[in-house]
């Protein structure tokens, strides 16, 4: 750790914002790459039940196509091409659908989560076997709850991560609070708080 | 249908905690008023809950929720029975105090209040599951937004003190989990009233159920802060915002302290205790060792929120005393400690944040003479250590006496002398908070003299007009009138043994066949 890196930046901001450099063969690449990595990342989601994989890891691989063109066309455009509200409203709404799923069998009079409990309800609408409710309700919560919700809180991380650390004194950043949209990145925040209080130990 | 209350007093804290960032897109300071609803109604769902566990209801005494559908051993039950719905009640009553206390002095960010819920439903579900795993869930819930909740303070040392929580709080997840593991491996269940059955069938001096008895209290040890895995709790405590000090040093280690009861009684039982006497020695012996030193520990801390933090690890040393004791007596006074404990540490951390924000007091030395400018404050943060130390009628006196009952019922002389010389050592370090309150002459700092112009002003006895250091915003009477109500809460519930009784018989009644 040495001491020249903060000079001329009093908050220790600056220094922790990389450069953008354009790069031709990056972003040709990554122009070629995503649409298969946005394609296998949706196949993950929508086979969750029936193959390996599910909306945990199918909501990532469509994160890292955010992470990908962020990388290759700058992560400042990128984060006001993509806006707060969306990265908020994809962790939120997941959120919102998953207890929206598991809390109507509820009010249906059976107990929380029980996706049979639609049957009596959808059963004609939608041609479907009671079994298969069970497929088709955990299908909508991998999709509509878990995928929606991690890839609003893998981007909403990275662009927490990339902007840094909010001075003591300002208020916080919109991009800050974009990422508290669930438990985990709250960590996160913590821990970019703390490795940012032991590098200034350090610097001492 | 009182079953359904179990999810929903889990499901809806969780939900609404996307309410403050979606509506933060739009407005400002939304934050608060869905806490403020989302815990009212989280408080009347508690009440509605005890109440129909309670014998007066005259329904049953314990609800189970299949969660969807599925029949115990293979599916996620929710439990609700007397002691869980005690807890529950006691997490959303300090959750409804902790915000009225939060809304002038925040932490003012929507995010905060996200991670207050999500908190919330988290210690919520610690209370209220029937299975070891999704307790490990909850217990991860819990531990990332408080590490969150706790760097969220602007001074530098709250980010190093919820770096330390995070290693040491993730440590004790994670020898939890492979307690449970070894459980797993050894029974083939996860639901804890079936591996309380396959348990007692395979025997209690397996070298596997052993291990696992071990690698669970000593994953609890580490959240509950017991002497010498407390290492965590006075950094994070002392450089929390607050509100979040309150909250925490309340609720958390007392979640945990409940689920190490509930597993060491309704998992393993006391028959594993009476086949392990080596294990419930060293239990006994680790809980004494917790009581002195934690004690000793505060005595010698000078900044007000450390006195207090370590206070808490002589505290839990007696109810895991108890918990050792394997006497019901004990592990009564166990619980309503758990319960008085939770309530005097909110008021006592709320009181210390009002003084502290009015007149900038953090060492025990600022606080000299604070007793003539602010009556009220001073007075019930007196009550409530008195209550600490045990004097009658208290929350605490109620606690310690149980405790030390069930100490002498069991033979356990030197238990029961330890309770006595820590209820000294916290008398000394009351007393000394007191004699600074009320008999110090005003410290000549520049603090006071800032904070005393002004307020000499205004005027010097009304508690809640006073001008708070630097003279930017007053203390909001709303904060000093949760420290009253607390502060009577804890003289109030000393007339609560026989209701409290009457309510935990029958989960006693099956922890001591």
């Amino acid at each position: 750790m040495s001491s020249d890196r903060l000079d001329g930046d009093t908050n220790g901001i600056a220094r922790q914002r990389p450069m953008y450099t354009e790069s031709q063969v990056i972003m040709t690449t990554v122009k070629a790459v995503i649409p298969f990595v946005l394609t296998y990342g949706l196949f993950i989601t929508f086979h969750g039940t029936s193959s390996p994989g599910g909306g945990f890891q199918g909501g990532a691989l469509v994160a890292s196509v955010v992470l990908m063109i962020a990388f290759a066309f700058g992560i400042e455009s990128t984060r006001e091409w993509l806006s707060n509200s969306l990265v908020v409203g994809l962790g939120t709404v997941g959120v919102a659908i998953f207890a929206g799923i598991a809390l109507v069998p509820m009010a249906l009079g059976e107990n929380f989560l029980d996706y049979t409990a639609y049957y009596p309800v959808l059963g004609d609408t939608l041609g479907l076997k009671e079994y298969e409710f069970v497929k088709y309700g955990m299908e909508a919560v991998e999709i509509g709850g878990i995928a929606f919700i991690v890839s609003g809180v893998l981007m909403g991380l990275f662009f927490a991560l990339a902007a840094g650390v909010t001075p003591p004194s300002g208020t916080a950043s919109d991009a800050a609070e974009a990422s508290d949209s669930d438990g985990e990145t709250d960590v996160d925040d913590g821990e970019t708080a703390g490795d940012t209080a032991t590098e200034a130990g350090e610097n001492e | 249908m009182s079953d359904a209350l179990l999810p929903l007093l889990i499901a809806l804290p969780l939900l609404a905690a996307i309410f403050p960032l979606l509506f933060g897109l739009r407005f400002e300071r939304v934050g608060w008023p869905v806490a403020m609803a989302t815990s009212l109604s989280v408080a009347g769902l508690a009440a509605w809950l005890a109440w129909a566990v309670s014998p007066w209801s005259g329904g049953s005494r314990r609800f189970v929720h299949d969660l969807a559908g599925y029949p115990a051993p293979y599916g996620i039950e929710l439990v609700g029975d007397g002691l869980s719905a005690l807890l529950a009640l006691l997490i959303a009553i300090v959750a409804v105090a902790v915000l009225v206390y939060a809304r002038t002095t925040g932490p003012d960010s929507n995010a905060f209040y996200s991670g207050f819920l999500l908190l919330t439903g988290g210690l919520l579900g610690m209370a209220l599951t029937g299975d070891l795993f999704n307790l490990f869930v909850f217990l991860e819930i819990v531990g990332l937004v408080s590490y969150a909740l706790i760097a969220s303070n602007d001074d530098p040392r709250a980010a190093y003190g919820a770096l330390k929580y995070l290693f040491l709080g993730t440590a004790g997840a994670s020898l939890y989990l492979i307690g449970v593991g070894y459980a797993f491996v050894a029974t083939g269940t996860l639901n804890m009233r079936d591996m309380a059955t396959e348990l007692a069938a395979l025997g209690y001096n397996d070298p596997l159920v052993q291990a696992a008895f071990g690698f669970i209290l000593i994953g609890f040890m580490l959240k509950i802060a017991i002497f010498p895995l407390h290492t965590w709790q006075p950094d994070a405590y002392t450089y929390a915002p607050d509100t979040i000090s309150a909250y925490i040093s309340a609720l958390v280690s007392t979640t945990a302290a409940y689920a190490l009861i509930r597993i060491a009684y309704d998992v393993f039982t006391v028959d594993f205790f009476a086949a392990n006497p080596l294990i419930t020695d060293a239990v006994l012996l680790v809980a004494s060792v917790s009581i002195v030193v934690g004690s000793l520990l505060a005595l010698l801390q000078t900044d007000l929120k450390r006195v207090f933090a370590y206070s808490s690890v002589a505290q839990f040393g007696m109810i895991l005393a108890a918990i050792g004791l394997q006497s019901e007596t004990a592990l009564f006074g166990a619980v309503i400690h758990l319960v008085g404990h939770g309530l005097m540490k909110a008021t006592l951390f709320m009181g210390a944040g009002v003084l502290s924000s009015a007149y900038g007091a953090r060492t025990v030395a600022d606080y000299a003479g604070l007793a003539k400018r602010a009556p009220i404050t001073s007075g019930m943060m007196a009550v409530t250590g008195l209550a600490l130390v045990g004097i009658p009628p208290s929350v605490g006196t109620l606690g310690k006496w149980f405790i030390a009952l069930g100490a002498v019922e069991e033979g356990s002389w030197g238990v029961a002398a330890l309770i006595f010389i820590s209820t000294l050592l916290t008398l000394t370090y009351i007393g000394r908070l007191l004699e600074t309150l009320y008999f110090n002459p005003l410290a000549d700092t520049d603090d006071a003299a800032v904070a005393g112009d002004a307020t000499d002003a205004v005027d010097a006895t009304d508690d809640s007009s006073f001008v708070a250091d630097g003279g930017v915003d007053r203390v909001a009477t709303e904060r000093v009138v949760v420290v009253v109500v607390l502060a009577l809460s804890t003289v109030a519930l000393f007339a609560a043994a026989d209701p409290l009784a009457a309510m935990l018989d029958p989960v006693f009644g099956r922890f001591f066949q």
